[in-house]
């Protein structure tokens, strides 16, 4: 009896021994680059998920069809040139944005796919959950819409990132609220109230927004953080409500902000300045659903890229193309352009590298260069510091008008560029009722 | 005081909300005693039902409230004929297992077919109204919120006039406490096993088609809502309609108030604590049967 | 009873499947645990998890602050998780049923935000577990740190070997007066107290040892990890995971649990690394056909698979008419 069931038991695991094996990484010439993509594609995180799987299909379609005129790394030309052609392949697995599973799939990717380089989580926490494992693997990774600092703090070799953290972002959006007196700006902030969510990503905004608006000298009236999931934000409000904050510092996602409107707008409070950092701001669906109720205009937020000038480029507008074909006609958000940059990035240097052995891999990361006017993305370049970030990866702030798009108002340079005045305070309201195309 | 005053209305407001959505797991399982996992994710189909026929047909939630409710009926029983009925033959474990799977088919199923963006009813009657308030001696009552709370309210009088006062109602009360009895007096247990889950996913699909009008639409949106609605039932006590009302009346309440003067990352927290401590003191909560 | 050794595999670098046979052995043993307080005891445990939280956190505080060698952090997880258990039990075990059930949700309500605030474990930010860079496999037993490439194989083994010590447990325990008295209260717990059994103090003596189980595991886990995060730990997998696995496999039944782990786990790897991959990514319907399984699995045999007739399937294969199976 029970040696029926050892052997039932032997059998079943047998069975995806045997079955489940896919072959040995061949020997001799690389014909096939293998790239993983571990992604929360259900669950709490699926909206940030799909953005990432649209850019890296993007990329993958990009490296391996010929765009003459496109001028990105990898563009022109069919595969890695460095490769003898090699094409690239995603192997994508769906973590249900939990992290012990992405944990098991990132060893799975790792071990029985063997891919060469690994990209993921997609969002910080689970990020940092993978990333022991794959140091101790040794192969390259890299989360480049990840914004938490401390991805890149914790001494971990192998993993790179090519977009802006948080520690820069946030001290930008402080930077423009303490260069804004003198450039036609209010001089009377004082008070900041601080809201944000639980989990790592907001915390990690928190700390830094609660470090750096003492050091500005403000006044923090409230810092209240709450847990995701909720389904009323009306006594938060009242709180926020009762200090009046000048400046709210709001760290949330897509539904807890929608929520938050909501109890705001019943409660008709409105701080003069929101400022986020993130969270809902990013996400394209919230943006979008902003144009009826004009619920948008006036948020300023961080951004790793000035996207009203960005989109002007032209390589930029062919990306965007390629780019609906996979996303059922979604333009590119800031979130999808941080990692479509990061994955050419990183064809970029599979190609530098002429092979796909991880030390060759990280000395051709190591060594990278980038310069603007291959990127679709405005950074100043792509050279990594000693914690493999980014330093030319500043990011700018800003915000959107009653157009419902982003637009920049920092640095003051891109600013006159970009030729917006920004919306000071933040419209009541009511105002926004009028305004709105209901 | 008016923080606190103001944190009680919006609690009570909420409140009615929450007792909104669980007045469908009162019959399921607060009267029937059977384990539903996947309460939220019917809850989210009447929300993407709301959604849907608002979008593509043009009808305000409060008109398709009643053929989704109909629907989701329907969609109950089949629920209970094709699958729990055969559930029940086991251990009552098994209705979680069941059910778990039942989540994941459903929430999935969504995924599939609409992905997990958030979608949200533009053009209702009731968020033409957001932001309205009426003002009560200085305590602010917005109009949406208080309109779903009175379908809440005449929900849960329907349902308790159905259950307490109707010869059916004693029916399905009678199954609940003695299966085998009910059927010596001629009453069929699979029939109100079946109307239970009908009536059950009904409601609370209605409940997702009100919620529609102020939350974001989504796959995974049944979550927050369902844990809280599963304490009600339970501190109000099994078997007793009434007490699910009153139960979800304290949930909100503590919830807003604690929110509003301690960290409101422990709102919910405070809630189940008030459970607990409620439950040390009338271990079948408030007004339980048993 | 025949101890057993599942025959080891020796994956030529698909370490992935150790890992899966790790996250099998774990989910057994914890599935056992569960299996104290719901199969024996009768009481449903929807909150288990946050012992699982409790004993990595303690394990992972102790190694990190005090220098603790692993295995005592496991002991002391153990402990620790235990006294909290009793602490938090007691008093609840006045509600019975279902009011109970909701009490263990509540607890792991509350766990919630206390783990994603509270500094001392680093909140949100999650506690790290440094590792000592060289050092040997055997070094790694003793340690529970594995630099490299032995780890799978490594925590596949010590997952084995926690495993079993459970198992033994639990089956001493089911044999023993203990486990009689677990059953008489889950059977008809107003018929147990007359005959002078204290419900109240068997209901904590199960759930503990329960917890006692999930800290031993939720050590292994974070040393596994090399990270406590809290909505990784507090997760609701966690939770419901073991109690289905019990289920599945036969509630009350002590291989139940093994079993169950046994189906549910490979069936989910297997159907993420197929349907969630590929151009079906991001649609989910691997977890819409693990959700159909569930329900065809729940619908079809209620009471578990090891309610099947395996012994008389196993008697009619050799050959033999389907005799009454010697009790093995």
């Amino acid at each position: 009896m029970r040696i029926l069931r050892l052997t039932a038991a032997i059998a079943v695991l047998s069975f995806f021994v045997v079955q489940l094996n896919p072959g040995a990484r061949a020997a001799g010439p690389v014909t096939e680059v293998l790239i993983g993509e571990l992604l929360p594609l259900t669950g709490n995180f699926a909206s940030l998920g799909q953005q990432y799987l649209w850019a890296g299909q993007t990329v993958e379609d990009i490296v391996n069809n010929d765009y003459p005129d496109l001028k990105v790394p990898l563009g022109p030309g069919k595969g890695f040139p460095g490769l003898g052609g090699a094409k690239m392949t995603l192997v994508v697995r769906d973590d249900q944005s939990r992290g012990d599973q992405a944990r098991t799939l990132a060893e799975q990717l790792i071990t029985v796919n063997k891919v060469h380089w690994l990209n993921g989580e997609g969002t910080s926490g689970n990020t940092s959950i993978i990333q022991p494992l794959v140091d101790s693997y040794g192969i390259p990774m890299a989360c480049h819409a990840c914004a938490s600092p401390t991805l890149t703090e914790k001494g971990f070799k192998w993993f790179y990132r090519t977009g802006p953290n948080d520690s820069t972002m946030v001290a930008s959006v402080f930077q423009f609220l303490r260069e804004w007196p003198s450039h036609g700006g209010p001089k009377d902030l004082k008070t900041i109230a601080l809201f944000t969510c639980d989990n790592l990503f907001c915390q990690d905004n928190r700390k830094i927004a609660a470090d750096l608006a003492e050091k500005g000298g403000y006044k923090i009236v409230a810092d209240l953080t709450t847990k995701t999931g909720a389904t009323t934000l009306a006594s938060e409000v009242q709180r926020l409500q009762s200090v009046n904050p000048d400046v709210l510092f709001f760290v949330q996602y897509p539904a807890e902000t929608t929520v938050f409107q909501a109890d705001a707008k019943r409660a008709n409070f409105m701080p003069k300045v929101i400022a986020t950092s993130n969270g809902a701001y990013s996400d394209q669906t919230w943006l979008t659903a902003q144009k009826t109720t004009a619920g948008g205009a006036g948020w300023l937020g961080r951004d790793p890229t000035a996207i009203d000038l960005a989109s002007k480029k032209p390589a930029w507008k062919q990306v965007n193309e390629i780019y609906k074909k996979y996303s059922r006609g979604q333009d590119m958000g800031e979130l999808a352009m941080r990692e479509v940059t990061g994955l050419l990035w990183m064809a970029d240097t599979i190609n530098r590298a002429k092979s796909v052995e991880p030390a060759a891999l990280a000395k051709a990361a190591n060594e990278t260069n980038m310069t603007p006017d291959v990127m679709i993305i405005d950074y100043k370049g792509i050279k990594f510091d000693k914690n493999r970030q980014n330093e030319l990866a500043t990011g700018v702030v800003t915000q959107i008008g009653w157009d419902d798009e982003k637009h920049t108002i920092w640095p003051w340079d891109l600013a006159t560029q970009a030729g917006f005045k920004p919306i000071f305070p933040s419209p009541s309201w009511q105002e926004r009722e009028s305004r709105s195309k209901k | 005081m008016t923080l606190f005053l103001q944190a009680l209305a919006d609690g009570l407001q909420m409140g009615l909300l929450y007792a909104l959505v669980a007045v469908g797991l009162a019959i399921i399982w607060g009267l029937m005693e059977m384990i539903n996992f996947a309460h939220g994710e019917f809850m989210m189909l009447g929300m993407f039902g709301a959604w849907g026929l608002s979008v593509w047909l043009g009808w305000d939630p409060l008109v398709s409230m009643v053929p989704i409710a109909v629907l989701m009926y329907g969609g109950g029983v089949l629920v209970y004929r094709l699958l729990m009925r055969r559930v029940q033959r086991g251990e009552v474990f098994t209705q979680i297992f069941a059910t778990v799977g039942l989540f994941f088919f459903i929430q999935n199923g969504v995924v599939a077919v609409f992905t997990s963006d958030y979608r949200f009813v533009e053009k209702s009657f009731l968020t033409g109204l957001s932001g309205a308030n009426i003002t009560l001696g200085g305590l602010r009552i917005g109009i949406p919120l208080l309109v779903g709370g009175l379908i809440a309210l005449a929900l849960f009088l329907i349902l308790y006039l159905l259950i307490d006062r109707t010869d059916f109602g004693l029916a399905m009360q009678a199954t609940a406490e003695d299966r085998d009895a009910a059927m010596l007096v001629g009453i069929r247990p699979q029939r109100m096993y079946a109307v239970a889950w009908g009536l059950g996913t009904a409601l609370v699909a209605i409940a997702g088609v009100i919620l529609a009008n102020f939350f974001s639409v989504y796959p995974q949106a049944g979550l927050s809502f369902t844990v809280l609605a599963y304490a009600i039932v339970a501190l109000g006590g099994f078997g007793s309609i009434l007490g699910t009302l009153l139960a979800a009346l304290v949930v909100g309440v503590v919830q807003s108030v604690t929110a509003a003067y301690l960290p409101p990352a422990f709102k919910d927290a405070f809630v189940f604590g008030s459970y607990i401590l409620i439950g040390l003191f009338r271990p079948q909560g408030l007004f339980g049967r048993f | 009873m025949a101890l057993l050794f599942p025959i080891p595999f020796e994956r030529s670098g698909q370490i992935y499947y150790e890992t899966v046979g790790f996250l099998v052995l774990l989910n057994a043993m914890l599935g056992i645990g569960w299996n104290i307080i719901g199969g024996w005891a009768g009481q449903f445990d929807f909150g288990p998890s946050i012992f699982f939280a409790i004993g990595a956190y303690t394990a992972a505080l102790l190694s990190i602050h005090l220098g603790w060698n692993a295995w005592l952090a496991l002991v002391g997880a153990v402990v620790v998780s235990v006294a909290l258990c009793a602490a938090l039990t007691y008093p609840v075990t006045r509600l019975r049923g279902h009011y109970f059930a909701i009490a263990t949700v509540a607890m792991w309500m509350i766990a919630q935000p206390i783990g994603a605030t509270w500094q001392l474990i680093n909140g949100s930010q999650g506690l790290f577990i440094p590792v000592a860079a060289g050092g040997t496999f055997v070094h790694g037993l003793l340690t529970l740190e594995f630099p490299g490439r032995g780890k799978g194989l490594g925590f596949y083994y010590l997952s084995l070997l926690l495993f079993s010590a459970t198992l033994l447990g639990a089956r001493a325990i089911e044999r023993s007066k203990l486990g009689f008295y677990f059953r008489a209260v889950r059977d008809d717990q107003d018929g147990a107290e007359a005959i002078g059994i204290d419900s109240r103090l068997y209901k904590v003596i199960a759930r503990c040892l329960m917890a006692a189980i999930f800290a031993a595991g939720g050590t292994l886990y974070g040393f596994w990890a090399l990270a406590v995060f809290p909505d990784q730990v507090l997760e609701v997998n966690w939770n419901i995971l073991p109690m289905m696995a019990a289920v599945v496999g036969g509630l009350g039944r002590l291989w139940g649990p093994v079993l169950g782990a046994i189906i549910l786990i490979p069936i989910s790897q297997l159907m993420t690394a197929t349907l969630g991959a590929g151009p079906l990514a991001g649609r989910g319907i691997d977890l819409i056909i693990y959700g159909a399984v569930i329900m065809l699995i729940a619908g079809w045999r209620p009471n578990g698979l090891l309610s099947l007739p395996w012994a008389e399937w196993a008697a009619r294969l050799r050959g033999r008419p389907a005799a009454r199976p010697a009790k093995g």
